[in-house]
């Protein structure tokens, strides 16, 4: 799983060397930045049910058509898959948070995401509107410190960027 | 390889359900300083920790360096220093990483079998891998010993903690003990 720490050692390891200055220094400028991330993880994981449900209801709103017969949307078990579906990038999006990169949501939300889509016919457009929702949803100092909030929102354009 | 924090979110993964317990990792970034200092400890006094563990370790056992022995000529003396320094290294690693898996995956996989098939005693390999643990401990909390350095000894001089950072000494001691356990 790539982060700062895994980067540092893969690198210092294929060089067969202990862990230098400059390494340490990489490291410590990682935790630096981490008690905003942890905020926003913390924040996150108390709510993510109330933020994925926004987020969806956001999305059909936008897009109606997904409710007619045949439809993603139209059948109760269509309904509570959609609403997963969205709650799982959230999901990632805590797991990046905590992690301090990419490398969820890289591995387990965009790897083959295209693919998924394309096979099982579903439209990428709500995903985008419901994660854009919530990237403009998040309010500074109401939901949490603005930093916080900025690590939580590079994370939610990264997510928004791979699917468009 | 994974970290204190992915490794917290593998988990996690496991039942889909967020990372919830973020006190742990509270923890380590609030304590990341001293773990920098540590792994610091330890790559600064790498050479000297090596070449004392293997000294110590054919002063209990002279047979070692006697014709015959595992440490006999020079080329098999420099490959016990080597890999005592390998398994320090990715001991150091592990402590940066907050997580054994970079040790377990990259060092200590195999490494009872590759030892067994080259005739490598294990109980020399654990003692060595014990002293390097001491003093490992040592380095950490910046108490190395002035009886036994005397005028070699060295300080790395870090700010003192009120406990000499026993969390990280602990924790440190848990990857040597890894590394004796795989051996055995």
């Amino acid at each position: 799983m790539k982060s700062v720490v895994t980067t540092v050692v893969t690198a210092a390891d294929a060089a067969g060397r202990f862990p230098s200055t400059s390494d340490l220094e990489s490291v410590q400028g990682s935790i630096q930045r981490a008690a905003a991330r942890m905020e926003a993880a913390e924040k996150l994981a108390g709510n993510i049910d109330a933020v994925a449900k926004e987020a969806y209801d956001a999305c059909i709103k936008k897009y109606p058509y997904l409710n007619d017969a045949g439809e993603a949307n139209s059948t109760d078990t269509y309904k509570a898959k959609c609403h997963r579906d969205v709650k799982h990038y959230m999901r990632l999006v805590q797991y990046c948070l905590v992690v301090g990169g990419t490398g969820p949501l890289d591995e387990w939300g965009i790897a083959g995401s295209r693919e998924v889509y394309r096979a099982l016919n579903l439209p990428t457009p709500p995903y985008v509107e419901a994660l854009s929702f919530a990237r403009n949803r998040g309010c500074a100092s109401r939901d949490m410190s603005a930093q916080a909030l900025t690590e939580y929102n590079a994370l939610l354009d990264y997510a928004i960027n791979s699917l468009s | 390889m994974l970290d204190a924090f992915s490794r917290a979110v593998v988990n996690a993964d496991a039942s889909t359900q967020c990372v919830s317990d973020l006190s742990a990792l509270k923890d380590f970034i609030a304590q990341g300083n001293r773990r920098l200092d540590a792994v610091n400890a330890i790559a600064s006094n790498a050479s000297c920790m090596v070449s004392d563990a293997a000294a110590g370790m054919i002063c209990e056992n002279q047979g070692l360096i006697q014709a015959g022995g595992n440490c006999y000529p020079n080329r098999r003396m420099a490959a016990c220093l080597r890999d005592g320094e390998i398994i320090l290294r990715y001991v150091s690693y592990a402590l940066l990483a907050g997580d054994a898996s970079v040790l377990d995956d990259r060092c200590l996989n195999g490494l009872k079998e590759t030892y067994s098939a080259l005739g490598v005693p294990a109980t020399s390999t654990v003692r060595a891998v014990q002293i390097m643990k001491a003093q490992a401990a040592a380095h950490i909390k910046d108490q190395p010993s002035e009886a036994l350095a005397g005028n070699r000894l060295r300080k790395m001089g870090t700010p003192e903690t009120g406990d000499r950072c026993a969390s990280i000494v602990a924790e440190a001691g848990s990857y040597f003990d890894r590394v004796i356990s795989a051996l055995g």
